[in-house]
């Protein structure tokens, strides 16, 4: 009986001994998890304005209400050896760049417009009437505002888009 | 008047069916060890529980956005939020700006009290406007800036993908009063690339002796998503439990953890 329970004892003790192994079998653990973003939206469309009035075209580019993207603005006057165009604005803002360019300094933003950009024609023929046809064609461009690093915004007037091309049909 | 006699003694029978009743009140009373070590007086063979609460923290520009910790106190509950990452990245009413680069400080803290060994997993994706993933899109076009690698953090090469970055702290994280709790940056800028306003389909159709151009952009009305995850495993027994609760195979040496 005695030897009995000395091994129920030594069982017992051997149960105590081993409770805890099951720590080892199963670890303490835990997580945290956050997750964010914000939506892109691209694409911007803006339209010319012309005005013409003794010979000088008052020219205004308008970005539309729903256009979202702000844009830089270039423009310049296209006409026959014929005639001269000569550019002036009264706010300082266009000034003339690259390829015979006037660039607006201004970013616009939707539903922006720039200040007039005056292209007044020239050199035009002494016995010129009403009537008489012209052609001094005004032709901008516009940019998406990107940004540097530091967030110092730029347009990259050469950029070239990595377009999937898909052919549609149509009649000629 | 009645005197109480005790009893005859329990036949062994009863005594052995005593003794299983027991070792299967011990057996069972164990399963708590999962979170609870058990620990004994021999003079008396009192045991009593100490509880170790583990919890951690996922760290963005110094604020405590999300954790994760055990609260033994507390009936055993977890203290527990899930925040939003890039919640202040931009002032109100401004537009993301394509190409600038944004502050995104990320580090891990430990918010429990004992040691541990840390992981981050980090998911960058597309999604449309219902947030179904667009999988066509490329991650590699939201750059976050991963800093302090091989110093503190190792990248995991064989887990890593384009969408996903798996990062282990390759020191063992002290809990609070104990050593260093929080780990350094292991990122600290976003950008996404303004190469994402080139990628467009373009539609052409003839028409009338005119062609018409319809361009689209691929990634306009799509949102660029950030996920970070930490996940920590308690100090000892690390090499298992590493294993255990990541299957991934690690060394653990001088309070130092290496990928095998």
């Amino acid at each position: 009986m005695k030897k009995k329970s000395s091994i129920l004892a030594v069982l017992v003790l051997a149960a105590v001994l081993t409770a805890g192994i099951g720590k080892a079998w199963a670890y303490f653990t835990t997580f945290a998890e956050a997750a964010g973003g914000y939506t892109i939206e691209l694409g911007d469309r803006t339209e010319i304005t012309e005005k013409f009035d003794q010979w000088v075209k008052h020219v205004v580019i308008t970005a539309d209400e729903d256009s979202k993207e702000p844009v830089y603005i270039r423009a310049r006057a296209f006409c026959g050896s014929a005639y001269t165009v000569e550019y002036s604005d009264a706010s300082g803002k266009w000034t003339p760049g690259e390829k015979g360019y006037y660039y607006y300094s201004d970013i616009l933003n939707a539903g922006g417009s720039t200040d007039e950009l005056l292209v007044r024609i020239g050199n035009i023929p002494k016995d010129a009437k009403e009537g008489d046809s012209f052609h001094v064609v005004v032709v901008y461009e516009s940019a998406p505002v990107r940004y540097q690093e530091d967030g110092t915004p730029y347009a990259d007037w050469d950029e070239v888009l990595d377009s999937v091309r898909m052919e549609g049909g149509g009649e000629s | 008047m009645r005197i109480w006699r005790p009893k005859k003694l329990l036949p062994p029978a009863a005594t052995a069916v005593m003794f299983v009743a027991a070792m299967a009140l011990l057996l069972f009373g164990s399963v708590e060890g999962t979170r609870a070590a058990l620990t004994y007086y021999s003079e008396t063979y009192a045991s009593r529980v100490q509880m170790y609460d583990i919890g951690v923290s996922l760290l963005e520009n110094g604020e405590r956005v999300s954790w994760r910790d055990y609260n033994s106190s507390a009936d055993g509950t977890w203290d527990e939020n899930t925040g939003v990452l890039l919640a202040h990245m931009l002032e109100e009413g401004e537009s993301l700006k394509l190409g600038k680069t944004y502050p995104e400080q990320l580090s891990v803290a430990n918010s429990g009290t004992i040691n541990q060994y840390v992981r981050v997993t980090i998911y960058k994706y597309w999604t449309d406007a219902e947030g179904t993933k667009l999988p066509n899109l490329s991650p590699e076009l939201i750059r976050l800036n991963l800093v302090n690698l091989d110093t503190d953090w190792i990248l995991d090469e064989e887990a890593s993908t384009p969408e996903r970055t798996v990062l282990y702290y390759n020191k063992l994280l002290y809990a609070e009063g104990e050593g260093v709790s929080e780990t350094p940056l292991f990122a600290d800028a976003i950008t996404v690339d303004a190469m994402v306003a080139t990628k467009v389909h373009q539609k052409v159709e003839e028409s009338g002796g005119y062609t018409t151009i319809t361009t689209t952009y691929d990634y306009d009305g799509t949102q660029f998503r950030i996920e970070a995850k930490v996940d920590a495993v308690q100090e000892h027994n690390a090499k298992d439990a590493v294993l255990s609760a990541w299957g991934k195979n690690v060394t653990v040496s001088n309070n130092m953890l290496s990928l095998d």
